[in-house]
């Protein structure tokens, strides 16, 4: 690693010194301060340490809020808690809490949409005119015309929502964020979330993280990966995540081409043969013969009455080598000799077949060191390096997280988990591991009782069949894209134009789409054409001004949750504490409470079968009977689930903050019992896929924009860092922490003429749409590459202050065009732009 | 007893959790427009120093609890001192007559003048003395979600702090200008 010299150094500390003193007229002003400066010196600390877990992001942490004289002043990590430490977001919670941006009242617009213009009103007013609209809206266009959306804040609750409204219309942020990966996640390992499968930090040697900030995510991860000592570090990515500050390698790569670079690698592991053969040939469906339509051979080609999932493999335990089930085979072949290729079906036809594993690595070869050197922009040594250290150090290759960029994240996470699977590291110590399961209870769900089918939810309630309404029509963006996990572009196609059915109404709860979707005018029209937004938040995001009513919410300090611990491959269950009540000015309310009234109201036979009395209406008493009861409930699950007293359980979290259920056991799946993949197998070759009509490998495909060629057109990328997330990026320390520049590399800023700290207009090349930024000039971001971080910066809400640090930047998704990915649904947030120094 | 700080370069992801808890030490500061002027910065000891050019480089300044303090020297009342029980150094604000010699001397500037009182405002801030005093960890070390932060006794070859001074590659920043600084930096 390369040190700082001590001349530079001292240059560095100068320049941000800046020693200016304050002038002597402030100083005047000491003597009557000075009085209350001692006092505080003097005050004695009444400290209380009260453990939780962080809601500043969805990764959910274990802390500690430290809070003095009943108020939060810091937090602190938890020794031994499976996930803890807090990041900027998390150690800005105290500045949440009395924030002067704090939503204080339910508020009714009364201007146009967008303008901002609200009249504060009582809850009663607010409830029950959403209320009457919602009726209104159902009679006309049915239950399944209403839609919730959320990000990780109440996220348990949402399929309650669903069978309260009686919509299927729960659509998430996942598009946004991880659902790319969750489709390949699916396609090779039949598991879907990327909680659930996750490299073993705490024991791996070396992690490769391809568009993946492992600091921006949970800081338990962070923790793991810091404690272990061992651990090499190798980021790829168009600019330097903040990780890259650490003894991380940062190499930087051209925007959209991971899948190149990956398939490389892959290439250089097949033709090197470092790859681990017996895992490939007994867990994987490497050996599988695939006939050239591309799809398995099976038994029942080649025999009347043959299973039509019984995949056939050339097994080398008999001579010659012949077809065999492959869970009987015992030396399947990876590589087929060419006089075994032919073979006879039934009809007496016959087909030449190829192993999975042979048209992977033709694949592959379409990406030799030096080809994929020119599409990536990475040295071909450090591909081959990278690819040989990978297998000598039994790599894990991170699956990512926050990946929705190019488009075409797919395939640069199908080729992330096969490059796991090439080296045999998969659910091995330190290899990419399946989580264990968490024995959480879901809040609801549907089973048959005394033969009738009911929504049972975890504390007794029981919601007939008959009540459900749309609950099981399909949801709109399921309609388009059956393999994503959400797209939520296709709501706002819904609300404009219909299809596949119209959206009327709309829940933003705790989540932001004007920050965290594609399109921004898209989003915009959107919201100006339905018939009612309701946002319950604790801040105005930008949404707020389309809102016909903003409901305040409680913060996650004002109330108790019980969740599992979502970073952790332990099996293991946290609790956040009420630890204060919201300042006397705030009148919020838990956005639970507020989705119950609502539907008490509107639908009072629907709240009421999910257990929901009027009494309730009085928040207080929601608080000690309902919720009260709701908690017992999840915890005396969560002990018959694990087979253990409740009492136990209840003592601990009381105690702890925490508790573990089952550490993390190895090996596990594939090996002795099958994965939930059609072959039970990982698939290197996509069976699903193959079904679903997409290419059951994967491959370098284009970004889904305009890509930059003129010498004033970049690629402009987004991404998040330890301080980012939709609600910290509001607390004043970012105003320091968070830089909303955007990034230029000091080799395009010379070509242009263009110093650090120059005002320059990017004008998007797919909308036309322009925006100004100051400039940032540095190594940190890649030639030809402009970065800058995703919803922190060029916030519009008219109800932030003119002078707001948040409205500085720019909100990247202004300029991009709405192109969720084909299959997958996901989101293509990376855009591209022309770039103009404003004089 | 020689109580010094420790921060990991190599484990740091610059999430400025440190930075931030810092500020719990002037609660009065924190919605204040400026809160800190001179730093151009938030109510907070710590600084963030990154270098722009070549590999990205990180540094988080704060007082380096020096053990020859040009602070110390410069300061004309005896208000800037090294704490005997403890060897930090410390401002005496009953006898600090706010000349800023102090902030001027600091070749790590390290110090910083508060907005409202005018005093000179350093690591550790008045919350994390007191935890200090009671044995607890101070906030920057306790939120760190890397365990790139360390505080303890220099001179107990036990403590954590000396054990990972003694098992890694540790330096001290403008050491050439024997200052003695006592903030060790893991490279
Ligand atoms: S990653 Fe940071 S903001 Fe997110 S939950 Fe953890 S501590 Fe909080
Ligand atoms: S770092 Fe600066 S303020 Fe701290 S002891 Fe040294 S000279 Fe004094
Ligand atoms: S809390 Fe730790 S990881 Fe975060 S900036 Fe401070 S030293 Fe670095």
């Amino acid at each position: 690693m390369v040190s700082l010299t001590r001349r530079d150094f001292v240059k560095l500390a100068g320049a941000f010194a800046g020693l200016a003193l304050v002038g002597g007229a402030a100083y005047a002003a000491r003597t009557q301060v000075q009085r209350m400066a001692l006092a505080q010196k003097k005050e004695p600390l009444e400290l209380q340490y009260v453990r939780t877990f962080c809601s500043m992001c969805g990764a959910l942490c274990g802390i500690e809020v430290v809070l003095n004289g009943g108020k939060p002043i810091a937090v602190r990590a938890i020794d031994g808690q499976p996930q803890t430490g807090a990041c900027g977001r998390g150690a800005s919670l105290p500045w949440l809490y009395d924030n002067p941006l704090r939503l204080r009242k339910p508020l009714k617009r009364v201007g146009e949409k967008g303008e901002g213009k609200f009249v504060e009103v009582d809850w009663d007013t607010a409830l029950n005119e959403i209320a009457a609209k919602l009726k209104a809206i159902v009679e006309k266009h049915g239950f399944k015309s209403i839609a919730i959306t959320h990000h990780d804040i109440w996220s348990g609750y949402m399929g309650l929502f669903q069978y309260l409204f009686g919509t299927p219309n729960r659509v998430d942020h996942s598009g946004s964020c991880f659902g790319h990966g969750t489709v390949a996640r699916r396609h090779t390992f039949g598991i879907e979330h990327h909680r659930f499968v996750d490299p073993d930090y705490d024991n791996a040697n070396y992690v490769l993280a391809v568009g993946r900030t492992i600091s921006t995510a949970s800081m338990g991860v962070v923790n793991r990966v810091m404690r272990n000592e061992n651990l090499r570090i190798v980021v790829v990515d168009p600019r330097a995540p903040e990780i890259a500050f650490t003894s991380a390698e940062w190499i930087p790569i051209i925007p959209g081409t991971d899948a190149a670079f990956l398939l490389s690698l892959i290439h250089i592991i097949i033709s090197e043969r470092l790859y681990d053969e017996e895992f490939l040939m007994r867990f994987t469906n490497a050996p599988f013969l695939i006939k050239p339509d591309g799809r398995p051979l099976v038994e029942a080609d080649i025999r009347e009455g043959g299973g039509t999932t019984v995949y056939l493999v050339m097994d080398a335990a008999a001579t010659p080598p012949s077809l065999a089930d492959h869970r009987r085979a015992t030396r399947p072949l990876l590589l087929l000799p060419e006089e075994r290729r032919e073979v006879t079906l039934k009809d007496g036809s016959s087909v030449r077949v190829k192993t999975a594993f042979e048209l992977l690595a033709e694949r592959a070869a379409k990406y030799p060191p030096a080809e994929a050197s020119k599409i990536t922009g990475i040295p071909k040594d450090t591909i081959v390096r990278i690819a040989r250290e990978f297998a000598a150090y039994r790599g894990v290759a991170d699956d990512t997280w926050y990946a929705a960029k190019n488009g075409n994240e797919y395939d640069v996470v199908r080729a992330l988990l096969i490059l796991n699977a090439l080296v045999g590291n998969i659910d091995r110590r330190g290899g990419l591991v399946f989580r264990e399961d968490q024995g959480f209870p879901s809040f609801v769900t549907e089973r048959t009782v005394e033969g009738r089918r009911v929504a049972e939810t975890v504390y007794g309630a029981r919601m007939p069949e008959a009540m459900f309404a749309d609950r099981h029509a399909p949801r709109v963006d399921r309609v388009k894209y059956p393999e994503n996990t959400s797209t939520f572009d296709v709501v706002f196609d819904a609300i404009l134009k219909g299809d596949p059915y119209p959206i009327k109404a709309l829940f933003l709860i705790g989540s932001s789409p004007m920050a965290r979707e594609m399109k921004t005018s898209k989003v915009i029209e959107a919201y100006k054409n339905l018939e009612l937004l309701v946002v319950i938040d604790v801040l105005p995001q930008d949404d707020v001004d389309y809102a016909d009513y903003v409901l305040p919410d409680t913060i996650f300090l004002e109330r108790d949750e019980t969740t599992d611990i979502k970073w952790s491959l332990h099996a293991a269950t946290h609790v956040q504490k009420k630890m204060l009540d919201p300042p006397p000015d705030v009148d919020a309310r838990d956005a639970l409470w507020i989705m119950f009234e609502i539907a008490r109201r509107a639908f009072p036979e629907r709240a009421y079968a999910l257990g929901w009395k009027d009494e309730y209406a009085d928040h207080k008493r929601y608080r000690e009977e309902f919720m009260k009861s709701f908690e017992e409930a999840v915890k005396s699950r969560l002990a018959s689930n694990w087979r253990m007293d409740v009492a136990v359980v209840r003592r601990e979290l009381d105690e702890k903050g925490y508790i573990m259920f089952k550490p993390k056991e190895f090996g596990v799946r594939p090996y002795r019992t099958a994965l939930p993949t059609p072959s039970g197998k990982v698939e290197i070759y996509s069976l699903r896929a193959v079904t679903v009509g997409m290419d059951p490998l994967p491959d370098q495909r284009p970004p889904l924009y305009t890509l930059p060629k003129a010498p004033n057109e970049f690629y402009l990328v987004n991404g998040k860092s330890p301080n980012v997330s939709v609600h910290a990026a509001l607390m004043e320390p970012m105003k320091y922490l968070i830089e909303r520049s955007v990034w230029m590399n000091p080799k395009d800023a010379e070509r242009l003429g263009i110093k650090d700290g120059d005002l320059i207009e990017l004008e998007g090349i797919d909308t036309g749409v322009k925006r100004r930024a100051r400039v940032k000039v540095t190594e940190r971001v890649r030639e030809g590459v402009l970065f800058t971080y995703a919803q922190s910066a060029g916030r519009t809400s008219k109800l932030l202050p003119p002078d707001h640090f948040a409205r500085e930047g720019i909100n990247p998704h202004h300029l991009n065009d709405a192109r969720p990915a084909p299959g997958t649904g996901g989101n293509t947030h990376n855009t591209s732009v022309r770039v103009r120094k404003v004089m | 007893m020689r109580l010094a700080y420790l921060w990991d370069s190599r484990k740091c992801i610059a999430c400025g959790a440190c930075i931030i808890n810092c500020a719990a030490n002037y609660p009065e500061l924190r919605f204040e427009k400026e809160p800190n002027p001179m730093w151009k910065w938030l109510g907070a000891n710590i600084r963030r120093v990154i270098r722009e050019k070549g590999k990205p480089e990180l540094r988080l300044l704060s007082c380096q609890h020096c053990e020859n303090a040009p602070c110390v020297t410069a300061c004309p009342t005896g208000a800037s001192y090294i704490e005997p029980e403890t060897g930090l150094v410390k401002l005496n604000k009953d006898k600090c007559i706010g000349c800023k010699s102090c902030i001027v001397a600091c070749p790590y500037g390290a110090r910083w003048l508060h907005p409202k009182t005018m005093y000179p405002e350093k690591c550790p801030g008045p919350v994390c003395e007191q935890l200090i005093a009671r044995g607890e960890e101070p906030l920057c070390v306790a939120v760190c979600p890397a365990e790139a932060r360390d505080f303890g006794d220099i001179d107990d070859p036990q403590s954590s702090i000396s054990q990972k001074i003694k098992r890694h590659r540790v330096s001290r920043m403008l050491e050439h200008l024997g200052t003695e600084p006592k903030y060790f930096v893991v490279r």
